[in-house]
C-alpha cells in the first residue's frame, strides 16, 4: 500500500492543469477556432522550455552579478550549484529571470509561429502545413540534441528552478508556482474568449469553414492565419516555460511528438473550438497523468509485470477513438459567436413590433 | 460611357483544354448583363477570371479602368467586385447575421490586437449590424437573422449569399446562376430584388443563368458562350431571334 499527499498531489495536478491548460487554448485557438491543424505543438512547447534552458545558465548569473559558468562538459556540476544558490538565495534575480524568459520565449515562438505558416502558405492544403510542423518540430529537436553547447545534448539542464524555489517550505513554494500557472491559464483563457468573440474570431471561424469563399470575401487568409499561428504559439511558448521549471529540467526527450498529440487528445475530448473545453481537456488530462504515474508505481510495487505507462498510450488512443466515433464535437459543443450583434438587431426588431 | 468592366481576349487553358478562348466583353454601369451558354461552356470559369480565384493564361481584366489581371481575389473584392456561387456557398455553421457581417471592409475588431479590446469595436460592430439588419431586410430574410444558415430554405440561401455581398458595398456584383435549385415563383422575385438593387444603388450586375424566360425579362444585354468562345451577344431580342444561338442552345 502507499500512502497518497492528497494536498500535494492536488497541488501537483492543479500545476499540470495551469500548464497544460495553456497548450490546449494554444492549439484550440488555432485548430478550434481557425481550422490550421498545428502538429507542431512540441516544437512551440519547447521553445519555450529551451529559452529557459539558456537564460537560467546564461542570464540568471548576470542579473545576479555572478559570472557565468559554462553549464555542459566539466563545469556541469559548478553551473548548477552556482544557479541553485542564487534561486535560493536570490529571489529578485530569479524573477527577472523569468519575466525575461516570458518575453523572449514569446518573441522567439512567435516568430517562429508566424514565419512557419507564412513558408507554408503555398502549400495549399492546410495538412501540408501539420506535417510540416510535425517532422520540423522532430528536426529541430534532434538539431538541438546534437548541439553539445546549447542545451548539454544529451544531458539536458537541470536545476531549472521554479521562482519560489527560495521559500524554504516545499510545499508553500510548490502552492505559490501552482498559483502562477493558475493565474497565467487564467489570463490566456480570458484572452482567448475575447478573441473568439470578436470580429477576428468571426473571419478566423469563416476561415476555418470556407476557405476561398473568406478569400474571395476580402479577407487577407494568409495573414489571418499567421497571425494566429503567432498568437497560438506565444501561448504554447509561455506554458514550455512553465513545463520546465515544473520539472525543474530541460531535455529535448520531453518534446518528443507524444507531447503534440497529448494537447489534441485534450482539445478533441473537452471540444474543438470551445476554449471552456480545452480546459476540461487538460484538466481531465492532467488527472489522468498523476493517477496513471501513481497507478504505476502501485503496480510495480505489488511485483506486477505491466509497464503502466503503456497502459497510459493505450487509454489515450481508445478516448480519441471514442470520442471521434461517438462524440465528435468533445465533451463541451463549440458555442455560439457573440459580438453583441445578434443584440442590436434583436432590440432593433424589438422596437419595431 | 466607359463600362465598368472590360475583358480583353481572356484565355483560360487546363492542360490541353482551352476553357475560355479569347473573350472580350464589356459591362456598363448601372447594367444587368446576362452571360448564357450551355453546359461547360465556359460561363463559371470566366467568372472565376474576374475574381481572381482563378488565374489567367493570357488576356486583361480591366475593372473602373485599372488593369485588374493578376490581383488575389481578396483585393479584388476590396475594390469593389463581389461574387455569388453556383452551390450554396455560406458559412453554414453560422447565424445569417453573421455570414452578413463578416464581408464587411476594414473592420477594427478584425485585426488580433484590438480583437480582445471589446470597447474598441463595440460601436462600430453595432453600426455594422444596423446595416446588416437593413440588407437582411431588403431580401426579406430579417425574421431569419438568429437562424444558422444551414437550416435556411434554398432560395433563403441564394438571398443571404446577395445580402452578404452587398455588406461588402460593391459596385459589381458577379452571380453564377442565382436561380438554381429555387422554386419558380422564388427565382423571379429573386430577379426582381436584383432589379430594385440596380435601381435603388446602382449596382451593376453580371449574371450566369439558366432560367432564360426570367433572365430575359430582366437583362440589358446578353452575351453568349459556347465552347469556351463568345458565339453571339446582343440585345434580349436579337438573341432570342438568333439562329445559331437558337441551334446550340434549343437544339432547334
Amino acid at each position: 500500500m502507499i500512502n497518497i499527499d492528497i494536498g500535494a498531489t492536488a497541488v501537483a495536478v492543479l500545476t499540470l492543469f495551469g500548464i497544460y491548460s495553456l497548450m490546449a487554448i494554444s492549439l484550440n485557438l488555432e485548430y478550434g477556432v481557425a481550422g490550421v491543424p498545428n502538429f507542431g505543438k512540441a516544437l512551440f512547447v519547447s521553445i519555450g522550455a529551451y529559452t529557459a534552458g539558456i537564460t537560467y545558465t546564461r542570464l540568471l548569473p548576470l542579473l545576479a552579478g555572478d559570472i557565468a559558468i559554462h553549464p555542459c562538459g566539466p563545469t556541469m556540476g559548478d553551473a548548477l550549484q552556482l544557479r541553485s544558490e542564487i534561486m535560493a538565495s536570490q529571489p529578485a534575480a530569479g524573477f527577472v529571470n523569468l519575466g525575461l524568459t516570458f518575453i523572449i520565449a514569446a518573441v522567439a515562438a512567435g516568430a517562429v509561429g508566424f514565419a512557419a505558416s507564412y513558408v507554408t502558405l503555398r502549400l495549399k492544403e492546410e495538412w501540408f502545413l501539420a506535417l510540416v510542423l510535425l517532422v520540423g518540430g522532430e528536426t529541430v529537436r534532434i538539431l538541438v540534441r546534437g548541439a553539445d553547447d546549447f542545451i548539454c545534448s544529451h544531458n539536458g539542464i537541470s536545476g531549472v528552478a521554479q521562482p519560489f524555489y527560495f521559500i524554504q517550505d516545499p510545499r508553500t513554494s510548490a502552492l505559490f508556482f501552482m498559483l502562477l500557472a493558475l493565474t497565467l491559464a487564467l489570463l490566456a483563457y480570458l484572452y482567448s474568449q475575447r478573441l473568439l468573440h470578436s470580429p477576428y474570431g468571426r473571419m478566423l471561424k469563416g476561415l476555418r469553414e470556407n476557405e476561398d469563399i473568406t478569400r474571395g470575401l476580402g479577407k487577407g487568409v494568409s495573414l489571418a492565419r499567421a497571425q494566429i499561428m503567432a498568437v497560438g504559439s506565444v501561448i504554447a511558448a509561455i506554458g514550455g516555460v512553465l513545463f520546465a521549471l515544473n520539472t525543474g529540467f530541460v531535455n529535448t526527450n520531453d518534446f518528443v511528438v507524444t507531447l503534440t498529440l497529448d494537447v489534441w487528445v485534450m482539445v478533441v475530448l473537452g471540444g474543438i473550438g470551445n476554449n471552456r473545453g480545452a480546459l476540461l481537456g487538460a484538466l481531465l488530462i492532467a488527472l489522468m497523468d498523476r493517477f496513471t504515474q501513481i497507478g504505476a508505481i502501485a503496480l510495480n510495487m505489488s511485483g506486477s509485470e505491466i509497464e503502466f505507462n503503456y497502459v497510459r498510450f493505450i487509454a489515450f488512443g481508445l478516448i480519441l477513438l471514442w470520442m471521434l466515433r461517438y462524440r465528435p464535437q468533445g465533451l463541451l459543443p463549440e458555442s455560439r459567436l457573440t459580438t453583441g450583434a445578434h443584440a442590436v438587431v434583436k432590440r432593433e426588431i424589438g422596437a419595431l413590433q | 460611357m466607359t463600362p465598368l468592366l472590360k475583358l480583353h481576349n481572356l484565355r483560360k487553358d487546363y492542360g490541353g483544354l482551352r476553357a475560355v478562348d479569347d473573350v472580350s466583353l464589356a459591362v456598363p454601369e448601372g447594367a444587368i448583363i446576362g452571360l448564357i451558354g450551355p453546359n461547360g461552356s465556359g460561363k463559371s470559369t470566366l467568372i472565376n477570371l474576374i475574381c481572381g480565384s482563378t488565374d489567367l493564361t493570357s488576356g486583361r481584366v480591366v475593372y473602373d479602368g485599372d488593369d485588374i489581371s493578376g490581383m488575389r481575389p481578396d483585393e479584388i473584392f476590396q475594390l469593389g467586385i463581389a461574387r455569388g456561387y453556383q452551390e450554396p456557398s455560406l458559412y453554414f455553421k453560422m447565424t445569417a447575421l453573421d455570414n452578413a457581417l463578416l464581408p464587411v471592409k476594414n473592420q477594427r475588431g478584425e485585426k488580433p490586437w484590438y480583437a480582445p479590446l471589446w470597447r474598441s469595436w463595440q460601436n462600430e460592430e453595432a453600426q455594422h449590424a444596423k446595416a446588416a439588419r437593413d440588407a437582411l431586410e431588403q431580401v426579406q430574410l430579417l425574421q431569419q437573422y438568429d437562424r444558422l444558415a444551414s437550416d435556411l430554405s434554398g432560395g433563403q440561401m441564394k438571398l443571404l449569399e446577395i445580402a452578404r455581398a452587398l455588406m461588402g458595398q460593391p459596385k459589381l456584383l458577379l452571380l453564377d446562376e442565382p436561380t438554381a435549385g429555387v422554386a419558380p415563383t422564388l427565382a423571379y422575385e429573386i430577379f426582381q430584388q436584383i432589379a430594385r438593387l440596380r435601381d435603388d444603388h446602382g449596382i451593376t450586375f453580371l449574371i450566369v443563368e439558366h432560367r432564360l424566360e426570367i433572365l430575359f425579362d430582366f437583362a440589358d444585354y446578353v452575351y453568349v458562350m459556347h465552347l469556351g468562345k463568345l458565339l453571339a451577344q446582343g440585345s434580349v431580342d436579337e438573341i432570342a431571334s438568333h439562329a445559331r444561338v437558337r441551334e446550340v442552345y434549343f437544339g432547334d
